[in-house]
């Protein structure tokens, strides 16, 4: 395991912030880690990468115990770390900041090399100006370059796609499956459950410090008995035949004109439903998601009343 | 390269490169051009001796130091931290003590700048006269630990404080506290008070030793009292420093 916690408990002047929360990443697994503003994601972050000290719980990092058996130095080394409130050396160019950030990590990097890192970001390799004229989105893909800069095993990430457009999400979203494939353990932290839905093969939900659900996608799906609702849209209606033996995993609910309301059971596969669908000969045009899936979960289990 | 090293060439860098650093020297370089044109002014109306003005602008250069290394050892914890630039650096596999002597490295050098920066203008004071070499020596000696101490006080004050301007403010006023010998008159500097104030305050401690050295010609081998205050004064800030980056770097900074 790259990342195991339990019970981690940890406090801020005195105030706890974290009361038990657990979580575990392995290799070339992306984690999602969601809850709500305030809820400790970033707590528990600083704890892994031992910005703030455990009060009680495990920690262990690389299989081994944090900080007793494996240094904070060590732990670095092998880690990549994109925090949210990114701040750069605005006077530096970025092939020059890279390159400090290189040395830091001990390694001397050739220019080109970092220039093929810029690219593999989105970011022009040619391009010396400072980085106070870089736009938030810039920035951002700067800051995931240095995140990657020494090669690591574990990449943390705090909102990663923020301030990036459309196409500019998708290329780092590819980029983290690439890493993922790669064997890279990916922990992120983000409020876009279309991020998460799209790249995590399983999420830890942390709500007021405590870990509400943790494990692999379908399986908290599963659990949580919420049933995928989705919108199709059908040039022709169905005939009885199509309508029949669509399988245990969906069942039609009702239709309106050329719209039909279709359950998916929890844990099954939407794009495997889909699949079966268009073989069958269903004319789709269109698919929406009513209700379901991660975004009903994390609903569900962070619905608080307030006190 | 040592990370230590590479720490300090990048605070450097910050202040020889970018907008902000630039500004504080090009300040720095007014302020003493405002003064050396008073100070030669007064020289030729005869109203203060060549040994006299050499003293007041080794002084002036010594407080101008002293709050410019304030303002960088400030900037260089709390207004990283506030620029969110802090963070990144403490995620790198490179040890609390390195990135600290490397930012305090970086207030060296800064020193040295303005340190250099002021030559020219000691010089155009005093180079009618017989105790410009003095005083640049006596600068350089007591002028760097009291300068570096409050450099080091400003690190340290950086890390305590949750915000640059609580700092700033912390800082100001012990410069203030610090640097009134050069405001009080003698009859106050003659009191138990004032005379224990004097034996203990670092800023004191310099100038008394720029007094003996520069206006009553004493050898720099009387003046080891004063150095040895100017010394405890910057040890014990590297101390403060110290420990102000070890809370700073385990409590109070978040992702």
């Amino acid at each position: 395991m790259l990342i195991s916690i339990e019970g981690l408990k940890v406090s801020i002047n005195h105030t706890p912030i974290l009361h038990d929360v657990h979580l575990s990443l392995d290799k070339g697994e992306i984690c999602g880690l969601l809850g709500p503003n305030g809820a400790g994601k970033s707590t528990t972050i600083s704890a892994v990468l031992g910005l703030r000290a455990a009060e009680a719980g495990r920690i262990e990092m690389f299989d081994q115990q944090f900080p007793d058996a494996v240094s904070e130095i060590e732990v670095r080394q092998k880690t990549g770390v994109l925090p949210e409130q990114g701040g750069f050396y605005d006077w530096m160019d970025a092939i020059r900041y890279l390159a400090f950030f290189a040395s830091l990590y001990g390694r001397e990097i050739h220019r080109k090399e970092i220039q093929d890192r810029l690219q593999r970001v989105g970011l022009d390799p040619s391009n010396e100006r400072p980085i106070h004229t870089f736009s938030r989105g810039m920035k951002q893909r700067l800051g995931l370059a240095r995140a990657l800069l020494a090669n690591p095993k574990l990449v943390i990430l705090d909102e990663p796609t923020n301030g990036l457009d459309p196409r500019g999400r998708r290329d780092i979203h590819d980029i983290f499956l690439g890493l993922a494939a790669e064997g890279v353990g990916i922990l992120l932290c983000t409020h876009l459950l279309d991020d998460v839905e799209r790249l995590c093969s399983r999420v830890g939900i942390i709500v007021d410090g405590r870990t509400v659900a943790e494990g692999p996608v379908d399986e908290l799906l599963r659990n949580s008995g919420k049933t995928n609702r989705f919108r199709l849209r059908l040039t022709s209606p169905p005939s009885a035949s199509q309508q029949s033996g669509m399988g245990l995993d969906a069942s039609i609910i009702s239709h309106d004109g050329e719209w039909w309301i279709v359950s998916i059971d929890p844990g099954a596969s939407p794009d495997s439903v889909w699949r079966e669908l268009f073989f069958r000969g269903w004319k789709i045009t269109d698919i929406q998601q009513e209700s379901g899936g991660i975004e009903d979960m994390y609903l569900s289990l962070t619905d608080r009343s307030p006190t | 390269m040592n990370r230590t090293v590479l720490l300090a060439r990048k605070e450097a860098g910050e202040l020889m490169l970018s907008l902000r650093g630039l500004t504080w020297l090009l300040a720095v370089a007014v302020a003493l051009s405002v003064f050396g044109l008073l100070l030669v002014s007064n020289t030729e109306l005869s109203l203060l001796d060549n040994a006299q003005v050499v003293y007041d602008m080794a002084s002036i250069v010594t407080a101008l130091g002293a709050l410019l290394a304030l303002v960088i050892g400030i900037d260089t914890v709390a207004g990283e931290r506030e620029r969110g630039s802090l963070v990144p650096l403490l995620l790198t596999p490179v040890s609390r003590d390195s990135i600290l002597f490397g930012k305090l490295g970086g207030v060296a050098i800064a020193w040295i700048v303005i340190y250099a920066l002021s030559l020219p203008y000691l010089w155009a004071v005093g180079s009618t006269g017989q105790n410009l070499i003095e005083g640049m020596v006596i600068t350089a000696v007591l002028g760097s630990p009291v300068v570096l101490g409050f450099g080091f006080l400003g690190v340290a004050l950086g890390c305590w404080h949750s915000s640059t301007r609580g700092a700033l403010l912390t800082g100001l006023v012990a410069l203030i506290l610090s640097a009134s010998p050069l405001l009080l008159g003698p009859s106050l500097r003659q009191s138990a008070v004032g005379r224990l104030f004097d034996a203990l305050n670092p800023f004191s401690a310099a100038v008394n030793a720029y007094d003996a050295v520069m206006i009553d010609s004493q050898p720099y081998g009387l003046q080891n009292s004063h150095f040895l205050v100017a010394v405890i004064w910057l040890i014990l800030t590297v101390w403060l420093a110290r420990s102000g980056f070890r809370r700073v770097s385990r409590t109070g900074a978040a992702i």
